[in-house]
């Protein structure tokens, strides 16, 4: 029972950790109908960054995210200027396949620079837990979790309350309407690029404490990111948050109760069989196929 | 596409090439190490031109097709260890599990449109991964599968490789060009082009897609097989990696995504490159960093392919003369055309062609005996198709609702078309009817109410099975496929769900002389082996009437058929609509063109606000004051001498 | 609308025009074909037939390295090796008299490349001898390259079983001992311990890794033989990063010893797991992932080492032959400690050596044989073979104690009579 429970917590601790991984991923998708590729090879780069400044100064990799925030903002911007917007018109898969490739460059710069083994930051509380009876939970695991739910709430808020936000979020809706009333198609667009980015700030920082990385480590973000954005139905920022939970539970309940080897599996298990009942996801019902 | 009637010339340089390839390892045999170089490059090609047909052709990204090398590599060394045999001989069973799995996975994913393939098919090699290392009693796990080495004698190593991956190679171009030349090859590049439009053409698209992805995968298993045994061993790691997959996007995108033999030369480039970055690029430099750029490259700045970028550079350097090869078979059936003068036009295409070129056969210069022939021929088929029995209800809309949203834009809306009848649908703008064609045609699903067809409930079916029951349309804005030939484009639609359909040929057989022939119904023949997006709009309306044609449809469609098509075209227009429905087609036609449909159609519905006001005869419709008033509005009262310009330009009621 | 639609047209009015000029293109390609099957033709020899060595010139050892990709870290180590052991072979005057050159290739961590790779060495480059490469990923199709073309294969790396189930007879593994004897050394030392102190329970976590799972299952064999319970058992897959719920199922057992198969960060992340659960066993085994010292050290604190046990083929500190010399040299031209992958890939340049000069020429089957009968000596100790290439030694049994490892088993080479035992909780 202590188990259970345990796992339960634990399963949705990473799932608040993974929905906001995810939600830089389903905005921009939302917004302009690009599957960034490279969104695992951004979270890996912040950890990398994270690492560094943390290995420098001592500074705690979570309140790095202020320093890392702004800078995948600015990061974003600048990708989406200079290669992003090169191909807006062309058809959606040539997106994949440019931000593919963009993924293997960083990956491959990081190669290049930091050299291809693990790491991790390592601050001082990061093998500390607080204990609630039997149930333990690391303060690593709770900290990247709180620091999750602040940034999705901030971008809740910017997203409904600010004009920025309901102007992506117009665009995101009907993109034809939302340049009628005067939201400008491409600026709108690099600024949800900008804001996709910029949440990798915070969910690479959480990365380079919970899990060590490397330069390829991106795989496997991005394809645990797909399968959530998957399962929630694309672009819809509510089911990535749901699909974060439903995934981060079974992550956990098949790896204390099956087998660690096909933990992972269940993650494409689920996504398969999503598509197969739904295949537009759990709040896909946004992504309505145009007329015919 | 114009690659098409290249071919011979383009077939003749790779015989060529091949010839070069045989006889290399006779002239050369004993360097095991290029023969490897040059086998290593086959596979990829191998890969790459399997990519090419759901990828390439459908337009359909496979992230993760190293999965099925994996597989193929998998399934035959299994198989070999258990049954004790050569893993050569049973190499092709490497292709079926490939095609199975594609199946499967397609079947779950390929169901729908858009984005979730790409992700999916990442997601599935990590899979296929994350099973092989699991499933110990089968692969081993992670210490993978060793086999035995190679039988023959150590002087002759790499040679049967080579010999065997030089063979499949030349199968899997040689499927992939039969597969283009196919209706099935049109139909996904039908799919690439417009998904939408493809399935109201009766492109069974789910099929299409399936059968494309499995047709990817054949080859692909079946060299997994002998590249299992050219290693000796297989485990999950090397068999399911992502960099192969990247490998292939890469060759096949360098070379010419959808083109023949693009994928082959980028393989080569690719291949070449890497060794040549090996042997003599030192062991600094990360490869996935020279592969990530050059795939980054490659979209950005050559996003057709070297190949197709360099056609296009040598036609702008070398501007040539022009040569009608198809053309005269399309003036030999169309003798009124005779007379245009052929040079003439390539440049005019960019425009409404001018009075004097207009290209339509105008019956009156020829007597036109072999048009009329073929045309009359054409109608007896569609009257044979129709089993015209005027006035029985063909079309039946009851109670059909649609909201977007907040926003109603069918509202319970009936509304019958009889058989035999030219029925038009008229309304202001917003009122519904291209919606209510939507619905009718399956592009979108009602909300509410039922759509019978001829006696069959068709408002669940997929709208290729609406196109299989007769029943086609055209739109507001021309649809067609812009990328592919006139002809290409009439040969595409399916009129059944027939396999033997399905693999007819689209360029030589009966098929294809069938869109020749209603090409030149609408006097289009001429244009046949031109890419339909460079015809005027007028004539892309009219080859997508004979689009529509070529799914022998009892009940057509018609969305501003008149919209704008200049006069001249428009009246070719007309022409060929009385023709159709004097020989038992039946129309359903939206039109702003107020005169044109009181004098083509009977009866007239008019539309307002999601639902029918009015309906009858075009003399008392126009009289009908609820209609002045759907139209113009609660406030408008007629004042004659003032007519607002709203009505001048839709030269509506008045 | 109108107005909207002809824009398409203008750049695609020729697409009649290429017809004729595929003549040119086809041309072009059979001109190209040609060229490249005469640049590509060479008068060879079969490759069977080996040439008349040339005795003037330098031996030539080819090898190829995963320098990139994947396996980047430890082919990295096994270079820095092998040129440890040339510079250290020429400046005594070579092997034969003959100057020693190695000529390395990347293969980028790609089992294709590597084939391709060692094809060339071997019927291309027409080496003198070959050295073998890292990760059995890349051993096992490497190796078979060099078992067909009938060279001798001395590889540093590559210890999983099934590499000597293939009969082959070229393939020398130039370490101690295979993955499944690896335990043996620390299974000896838990039956030296009264019965009464030998732990009760065990937990067995293992990397789903050629090297570590073997080492692991073969372990808890004989410790069940022994009467130790076995309370869990998992095999995580190699990209595993978070070990929190291995670590709480663990917990939860409270086994006397954990023995991990431990590649490398799953070490560190099982230990980091154990002690955000304040679980602290009484003995910590753990196969290569303590080895690699000062990374190791730094990811769990060096105060969290003391007393974990690992198995190793090699130590800095040891007497063997020639060591001293190694680890002065490594440490002179890399300013680092040597890692275990770069004295493994000394050792192997040190078994090829020794045949080399005791059958007095490169002759690939006399070399074999010679190894197939004799012992080396090699900086990881004495070193020989059974026919399928198998070491017949054992492995080291290390331990950290006080931040720095010392030899604690077998008994003869052991660098101190102290064990900590059992492990002190974590700090």
């Amino acid at each position: 029972m202590t188990q259970l429970v345990q796992a339960i917590i634990l399963g949705l601790l990473i799932g608040g950790v993974y929905a906001l991984m995810a939600s830089g991923l389903t905005l921009i998708f939302g917004v302009m109908q690009i599957i960034n590729i490279a969104q695992g090879a951004f979270l890996v780069l912040v950890a990398m960054l994270t690492w560094w400044l943390w290995q420098r100064t001592g500074i705690d990799p979570i309140v790095a995210s202020l320093v890392t925030t702004p800078l995948m903002f600015g990061f974003g911007w600048v990708v989406y200027r200079l290669l992003i917007s090169r191909i807006r018109g062309s058809s959606a898969s040539m997106s994949v396949l440019l931000t593919f490739g963009f993924a293997l460059v960083i990956e491959g710069v990081l190669n290049v620079v930091a050299g291809n083994r693990f790491r991790s930051a390592a601050p001082s509380y990061f093998e500390e837990s607080y204990r609630v009876g039997d149930i333990s939970l690391p303060k690593t695991q709770v900290f990247g979790f709180l620091a999750a739910v602040v940034v999705l709430g901030v971008l809740y808020f910017v997203l409904t309350r600010t004009w920025t936000g309901r102007a992506i979020r117009a665009a995101t809706q009907n993109p034809s309407g939302a340049a009628l009333v005067g939201v400008a198609a491409t600026g709108t667009a690099a600024l949800a690029f900008a804001i996709g980015s910029a949440t990798t700030g915070v969910g690479g920082s959480i990365l380079s404490v919970l899990y060590p990385f490397f330069p390829a480590s991106h795989y496997d973000w991005i394809s645990r990111l797909l399968g959530i954005v998957v399962l929630g139905g694309m672009g819809s920022l509510p089911g990535a948050l749901v699909g974060a939970g439903i995934l981060g539970l079974a992550e956990t309940l098949t790896a204390t109760y099956g087998s660690l080897g096909w933990s992972t599996l269940v993650f494409y298990v689920v996504i398969m069989v999503v598509l197969l009942i739904r295949p537009q996801g759990l709040f896909g019902a946004k992504l309505r196929e145009d007329a015919v | 596409m114009t690659r098409l009637r290249a071919i011979p010339r383009a077939h003749l340089a790779a015989a060529l090439v091949l010839v070069a390839l045989l006889v290399y390892p006779v002239v050369n045999p004993w360097q095991p190490y290029p023969q490897a170089v040059m086998l290593l490059g086959f596979l990829l090609a191998i890969q790459a031109s399997s990519w090419n047909i759901i990828s390439g052709y459908a337009g359909y990204i496979s992230l993760g097709h190293s999965m099925f090398l994996g597989l193929g590599s998998y399934t035959v060394g299994i198989l070999a260890l258990q049954w004790g045999i050569n893993p050569l001989w049973i190499a092709p069973l490497g292709g079926v599990t490939a095609v199975v799995v594609a199946m499967l996975i397609g079947s779950v994913v390929l169901r729908t449109r858009g984005h979730a393939f790409v992700i999916i098919t990442i997601a599935m090699l990590l899979a296929a991964q994350i099973l092989a290392i699991n499933s110990r009693g089968l692969t081993h796990g992670s210490d993978g599968i060793t086999l035995e080495l190679p039988f023959w004698s150590r002087d002759f190593q790499n040679i049967p490789f080579y010999y065997l991956f030089l063979g499949l190679l030349v199968l899997t171009v040689l499927f992939s060009a039969w597969l283009r030349r196919t209706k099935f090859g049109t139909g996904l590049v039908a799919i690439r082009e417009d998904e939408g439009k493809a399935a109201s053409i009766g492109v069974d698209t789910t099929r299409f897609k399936i059968v494309g992805y499995a047709a990817s995968a054949f080859f692909i298993g079946a060299a997994g097989g002998v590249y299992s045994y050219y290693l000796t061993f297989i485990n999950p790691v090397g068999s399911f990696t992502i960099l192969g997959s990247v490998t292939i996007v890469l060759a096949a995108l360098a070379g010419g995504r959808g083109t023949l033999y693009g994928p082959v030369v980028g393989a080569f480039l690719v291949q070449l490159a890497g060794e040549a970055a090996t042997v003599y690029g030192g062991g600094t430099q990360s490869r996935v960093l020279l592969f990530g750029l050059a795939l980054m490259l490659v979209v950005l700045f050559v996003p057709k392919g070297i190949l197709p970028a360099l056609q296009a550079w040598w036609l702008r350097r070398h501007p040539a003369d022009v040569e009608y090869t198809d053309q005269a078979g399309a003036l030999g059936r169309a003798p009124s055309t005779a007379h245009e003068p052929a040079t003439a036009h390539v440049p005019a295409f960019a425009h409404e062609p001018a009075p004097g070129q207009d290209p339509a056969p105008a019956p009156e210069p020829a007597p036109g005996q072999g048009v009329v022939t073929v045309r009359e021929r054409a109608l007896e088929r569609a009257e044979a198709a129709g089993r015209v029995a005027p006035g029985e209800v063909l079309l039946d809309v009851r109670g059909v609702s649609k909201t977007f949203g907040g926003l109603i834009a069918v509202d319970g809306a009936g509304l019958t078309v009889r058989k035999g009848s030219v029925t038009a649908l008229i309304g202001p703008n917003g009122s519904g009817k291209t919606t209510l064609f939507n619905l009718v045609t399956g592009g979108m699903a009602a909300d509410a109410g039922e759509i019978w067809f001829d006696g069959e409930r068709i408002d669940a079916m997929r709208p290729w099975r609406r196109g299989h029951l007769g029943l086609g349309r055209t739109y507001q804005v021309t649809r067609l496929f812009k990328e592919m030939t006139v002809q290409e484009n009439v040969v595409a639609p399916l009129p059944d769900s027939r396999w033997r359909t399905m693999f007819a040929g689209a360029v030589s057989g009966h098929e294809a002389a069938r869109a020749r022939e209603l090409l030149d119904i609408v006097g289009l023949g001429r244009f046949a082996g031109q890419r339909a997006g460079s015809l005027s709009y007028g004539q892309q309306k009219l080859v997508e009437l004979a689009q529509v044609l070529m799914l022998r449809p009892k009940l057509i469609l018609l969305d501003e058929p008149a919209g704008g098509v200049n006069p001249s075209l428009l009246g070719r227009l007309t022409e060929v609509i009385r023709e159709l429905n004097r020989g038992g087609v039946t129309f359903l036609v939206v039109e702003h063109n107020i005169p044109l449909v009181l004098e083509l159609c009977d009866p007239v519905v008019v539309f307002s606000r999601g639902r029918p006001i009015a309906e009858g005869p075009p003399a008392t419709i126009r009289e009908d004051p609820v209609v002045l008033d759907a139209y113009l509005g609660d406030d408008w009262r007629p004042a004659p001498d003032d007519p607002p310009r709203d009505v001048t330009t839709r030269e509506a009621v008045q | 609308m109108t107005a909207s639609i002809p824009g398409e047209s203008e750049t695609r009015a020729g697409s009649s025009h290429e017809v004729p000029r595929r003549r040119g293109r086809a041309r072009g390609a059979v001109t190209l074909a040609v060229v490249a099957v005469l640049a590509l033709t060479a008068c060879g020899q079969r490759p069977s037939e080996t040439a008349a060595s040339d005795v003037d010139k330098p031996i030539v050892v080819g090898v190829s390295l995963p320098l990139t990709g994947d396996f980047a870290q430890p082919g990295g180590e096994a270079k820095r090796g092998y040129e440890v052991w040339r510079d250290m072979v020429n400046a005594r005057g070579g092997i034969l008299g003959r100057q020693v050159e190695i000529k390395i290739t990347d293969d980028a961590s790609n089992q294709d490349t590597v084939v391709a790779d060692y094809t060339k060495l071997i019927t291309q480059d027409k080496v003198d001898l070959l050295l073998g490469t890292f990760s059995s990923l890349l051993n096992y199709p490497a190796s078979a390259v060099a078992e067909k073309n009938g060279m001798v294969f001395v590889e540093p790396a590559g210890g999983a079983p099934k590499m000597f189930e293939r009969n082959f007879k070229y393939l020398f593994f130039a370490q101690p001992a295979t993955a499944p004897h690896q335990a043996d050394v620390f299974v000896d030392w838990i039956k030296s311990l009264p019965e009464a102190d030998r732990p009760k329970t065990a937990a067995y976590p293992s990397q789903d890794d050629p090297f570590a799972q073997p080492v692991i299952e073969s372990m808890r064999k004989q410790l069940e033989a022994l009467g130790v319970e076995t309370v869990y058992t998992s095999l995580y897959p190699a990209d595993t990063t978070n070990f929190q719920t291995v670590a709480s199922s663990i917990a939860g057992k409270k086994p006397d010893l954990i023995a991990q198969g431990a590649v490398f960060e799953d070490g560190v992340g099982l230990v980091r797991g154990l002690k955000q659960l304040n679980y602290s066993p009484k003995i910590l085994f753990q196969t290569s992932a303590p080895s690699n010292a000062g990374q190791y050290s730094d990811g769990v604190g060096v105060a969290n080492t003391e007393g974990v046990f690992y198995t190793v083929s090699w130590n800095e500190k040891a007497s063997t032959p020639l060591n001293p010399d190694f680890v002065a040299a490594y440490t002179k031209a890399y300013s680092a400690a040597p890692a275990e992958d770069a004295a493994d890939a000394f050792a192997a340049a040190q078994v090829l050596q020794a045949a080399t000069e005791k059958v007095g020429s490169i002759d690939q089957d006399k070399i074999r044989d010679w190894l197939h009968a004799n012992t080396v000596d090699t900086i990881l100790g004495p070193l020989s073979w059974g026919a399928t290439g198998e070491p017949k030694g054992r492995f080291l049994l290390a331990q950290w104690q006080s931040g720095k490892v010392e030899v604690v088993g077998p008994a003869d080479v052991a660098t101190t009579k102290t064990v900590v035992n059992p492990k002190p909780a974590w700090k």
